[in-house]
């Protein structure tokens, strides 16, 4: 080795930025949070205004926190440890600037587009396409600008911080792509090449994997480095590490599922989902142990330094959360759990415990790094802690208070169980009212402790200078000796990964295989975890050893992380989507929209009514009680995009077609509450006054040929007519209940799709089922 | 940055990385256990309801239960013939439950003094789908879906149904005249 030194200077610039972009999204959406929140309690903060209507604001509130928030957070987390972690500077800083700008302009362009009512309609998805590939594109900014620091590291061996970076960056890239996939219709629309339960079942694996690649890995990864630099104690345990780098990673993927738990979904997804969400509890509780245990032996500087409380706090927040959601996943506790307050408690235990306090711990820690000048004041910072913790927990104990209370209420029986013991939904909604008033204090609280974060932030950086920090190295530090080098046989030849590969493909075929290939798959994998625990015993060093080796080849590294990570989504997707829709439909199929339906669909989904209301009867007594049968496959087959639900402010609306008259809707979109006394539900006068889009409609019906639905080849004259016809029978209608409409009115095309939701035909069963 | 001295059965790892060091202590036991379990019990589950078939699927489940219940309903319900509610609207237990169910559900549309808004009038001698008892309580139960009104007695049970009838009934008389109506045109509620 040389003994010349160079000295290298990290960009710090970029960090900065990040961190900066980071606090004050987070302020916006954290501001749009408690506005929703304040909207779901009384509704007239809804302001009868299009773009201030909780079913659009609440897909800005969720992008927001979570690709704004947390995404800059994280961006800034990453670049500022892995320069320090590889010893070396950003690979261009060109890339850094165009990810930042390029991510900012993205964000912009949501906060202008969500409020507007521009939506693919599914959950962490609802960016319209022309965003999806400039973030997809910046992605790849992203992913190049990292592995190109990578390839030029100083420091031969990745920290396990990089190990969860590398995860965030193919596993985000694989789900954002796939859930992505549109066929527009013009510049501003699209339809999702999935349809029904293809598309449920892709939405889910994408936005529960969203929950694990975008707030989870990074952030682990954020705190594997910044925890133990903060504690200044080293890190509890590299197996553990290890472990559960590995196992999170793998069976995260295939725990979507639990998200449709009880569903339509055909069962053996809904049993992968819940017996993987189970088996990810001791994986997540790995991240968790390591660290708090980290802090063992620095407990007494939690007193004194608020960035250690914060941590802490967040790391329990994260062991709270991720033992909330196995058991959630329980196909009996969600019965009760699901579509109510619960899941958002949950979710923002996560969010706001793990995710907004790791920021607050990281910010407050890098802030005299980055600006050379001491916080300006640590009580400031206390305060910010304990209001942030009172905060959540208000929140969260809210939350879970009321999502008992009305799941426990829906599912009541009374007359020996043959009736529902509160038939009228509404009921359930205003006896939750007091938690939804506490979440807005909660919510409030901890909205608060952030803007004395940003004064703080403000104070002390206002005067100071930013400063980049350097490193001296020897000029020709972290080259790979050659013995360490891996090949790509190297990669798989190894018993750690051939145990792995074969233990995966025996459980798969114990699965899914027929009667012999079930039994052979059994044994199979006894042996396999026979052979492999005899092999660990006896020659253990040697996995140890490969390891280590594999920890200095980063492209080794990253083949058997994409490996790893795709198996689940192959494995559920790939089946769901090769079955002929048309064949396999529980007998039923739904009637094809009239293209004044399609066109009140999208209104639908354009406006967020999917944010409040479900399209899904579970194979549930009380659902079947309350909304009539349970929903068939077939019911949304050709559904682009899929419209289940995942939250039941109001009720369910799969069989709400010819349940009331076309008087009733106008009524009640005009005005909910003089139909449903102490509904929270907005009022939509805009409906009464919008054109409905005739004109976009040949393209939109072209579209759907194009994605398999059986429309048949109508001309635009025909589609017009079509169109005219539809509108004026219902215009007649309601003119002879007493309202006058013109046909051509939104409402009017609203109305019509919501008396077609439940039509369906009859199909004769095929014999062949696919699994 | 200097870590603190680890006790003495600790071994730290050689490397360190930007002054970050690592232990590599023993997972614990209790941890592997949760591991462990959870993935015994997933071979278990599958087994029973995927591999033997021993367990209900969902759909299954659910049409078992809702058999049950809708023979509990048969055997529960009540008299629903023209004598029987005629009494039960003379009954003040009988009227006085109907009311409460009225109020609460069909008000809505008929209003809590049943001259009608949304759905008809109920107290004038004008009926659209029969007057008489049992019509009555045949349009509760399979409701007029076209015209908004829901099927009430699967949702509220035959006896519930039965003492709304009886409470509408309240307000007629036996033998008052029935005159047939072709439609009711809804008004915006007061």
């Amino acid at each position: 080795m040389s003994d010349q030194k160079i000295t290298i200077e990290f960009n710090d610039k970029v960090v900065r930025q990040f961190l900066l972009a980071s606090v004050i999204w987070g302020a916006v959406g954290m501001v749009v949070g408690t506005l929703v929140a304040a909207q779901l309690n009384y509704w007239q903060v809804n302001f009868n205004l299009p773009w201030l209507t909780f079913g659009r604001l609440r897909p800005l509130h969720t992008n927001a926190v979570i690709f704004a928030f947390v995404g800059n957070m994280m961006f800034a987390g990453i670049y500022y440890s892995t320069q320090r972690l590889v010893k070396a500077r950003l690979a261009s800083d060109f890339l850094s600037q165009l990810h930042f700008w390029g991510w900012q302009l993205i964000i912009v362009a949501a906060a202008i587009t969500l409020p507007l009512g521009f939506s693919r309609g599914k959950e962490y998805a609802e960016l319209i396409w022309p965003i999806n590939i400039a973030v997809t594109l910046i992605w790849v900014v992203f992913a190049v600008n990292f592995f190109w620091t990578l390839a030029k590291r100083r420091e031969p061996s990745l920290y396990v911080a990089i190990w969860f970076y590398i995860a965030t960056i193919i596993t985000v890239a694989m789900l954002y792509i796939v859930n992505h996939l549109s066929i527009p219709t013009g510049l501003l629309h699209s339809y999702p090449v999935f349809g029904g339960v293809q598309d449920a079942l892709v939405q889910w694996w994408y936005g529960h994997n969203a929950v694990a690649f975008f707030l989870t890995t990074p952030i682990l990864g954020v705190m594997y480095y910044f925890l133990p630099k903060a504690a200044e104690r080293p890190v509890y345990s590299y197996r553990l590490s290890v472990i559960h780098f590995w196992s999170l990673v793998f069976v995260y993927i295939w725990a979507g599922p639990h998200h449709l738990l009880n569903s339509a979904l055909p069962g053996w997804l809904q049993n992968l989902g819940m017996t993987f969400s189970l088996m990810l509890w001791a994986p997540s509780w790995g991240g968790m142990l390591n660290g708090l245990l980290t802090l063992r032996g620095a407990w007494d500087k939690l007193r004194t330094d608020p960035v250690l409380k914060f941590f802490a706090a967040a790391v329990t927040f994260y062991g709270m959360c991720t033992f909330e959601g196995p058991l959630l996943s329980i196909k009996s506790v969600n019965a009760l759990g699901h579509y109510t307050d619960w899941i958002i408690g949950h979710v923002h235990g996560g969010t706001l415990g793990w995710n907004g306090f790791m920021a607050a711990g990281m910010i407050y820690w890098l802030l005299p790094r980055l600006w050379s000048r001491p916080l300006h004041s640590i009580s400031l910072a206390n305060l910010h802690f304990w209001l942030g913790t009172v905060g959540i927990l208000l929140y969260v104990g809210a939350m879970w208070t009321s999502g008992i209370t009305q799941g426990v209420m829906l599912n009541a029986t009374t007359e020996g169980g043959t009736l529902l013991a509160y038939p009228n939904f509404l009921d359930t909604l205003n006896t939750i009212r007091p938690m939804m008033l506490m979440r807005v204090i909660g919510g409030s609280l901890y909205l608060v402790g952030w803007f004395l974060l940003i004064y703080n932030l403000w104070k002390t950086i206002a005067t100071a200078h930013p400063v980049n920090g350097t490193i001296e190295v020897f000029a020709d530090e972290g080259t790979v000796v050659h013995e360490d080098k891996i090949t790509l046989v190297g990669t798989f030849l190894n018993p750690p990964v051939a145990f792995s590969i074969f233990g995966v493909g025996f459980s798969c075929a114990w699965m899914f295989g027929g009667d012999f290939l079930s039994i052979a798959g059994m044994f199979g994998l006894l042996l396999c975890v026979v052979l492999a625990y005899a092999h660990f015993e006896s020659r253990g060093k040697k996995w140890a050893t490969w390891y280590d080796r594999l920890l200095v080849n980063s492209v080794p590294f990253t083949i058997l992380v994409v490996i790893a990570v795709a198996v689940g989504g192959l494995v559920q997707i790939i089946p769901t989507v090769l079955v002929n829709r048309g064949a396999n439909l529980e007998e039923r199929r739904q009637l094809l929209y009239t293209p004044l339906e399609l066109a009140g669909r999208d209104i639908f989904v354009s406006e967020g009514c999917y944010n409040c209301h479900s399209q899904m009867i579970r194979t549930l007594v009380p659902d079947v009680l309350r909304y009539g049968d349970y929903s068939r496959l077939g019911e949304s087959i050709y559904d682009h995009p899929f419209q289940w639900g995942s939250k039941r402010t109001g009720p369910d609306l799969a069989r709400v077609g010819s349940k009331y008259p076309n008087i009733w809707h106008l009524r009640h979109m005009e005005d909910p509450r003089s139909i449903s006394v102490g509904s929270n539900m907005p009022n939509y006068p805009w409906l009464f006054t919008l054109t409905t889009d005739l004109a976009a409609l040949p393209g939109k019906i072209a579209v759907q040929r194009l994605l398999g639905v059986p429309y048949p080849s109508w001309t635009d004259a025909a589609i017009a007519a079509d169109f005219v016809y539809q509108s004026k029978i219902i215009a007649n209608d309601l003119q002879t209940a007493g309202a006058v409409i013109a046909p051509d009115k939104q409402i009017v095309a609203l109305i019509a799709y919501l008396q077609k939701l439940g039509k369906y035909e009859t199909v004769v069963p095929q014999s062949s089922t696919a699994r | 940055m200097t870590p603190i001295p680890p006790p003495e059965d600790d071994t730290l790892r050689q490397h360190s990385f930007d002054g970050i060091q690592e232990f590599d202590k023993r997972l614990p036991n209790w941890w592997l256990m949760t591991l462990y379990g959870a993935i015994i019990f997933w071979v278990g589950y599958w087994a029973y309801f995927q591999w033997f078939h021993v367990g209900l699927d969902g759909p299954q489940e659910v049409t078992r239960e809702m058999s049950k219940i809708e023979a509990a309903r048969l055997a529960a319900a009540p008299t629903t013939d023209n004598t029987s509610l005629w009494k039960m609207s003379r009954n003040p237990v009988f009227i006085e439950a109907g009311r409460t169910t009225f109020n609460t559900l069909c008000a809505s549309c008929h209003t809590e003094k049943l001259t009608g808004a949304i759905g008809p009038n109920l107290v004038d001698q004008l009926w659209i789908h029969g007057g008489t008892p049992i019509e009555i309580y045949a349009t509760m139960e399979k409701g007029v879906l076209a015209k908004g009104m829901p099927a009430w007695v699967p949702v509220i049970g035959a006896k519930k149904s039965a003492e709304a009838v009886a409470y509408i009934l309240s307000f007629h008389k036996e033998g008052e005249r029935i005159e047939m109506q072709a439609a009711w045109i809804p008004q915006a509620p007061k």
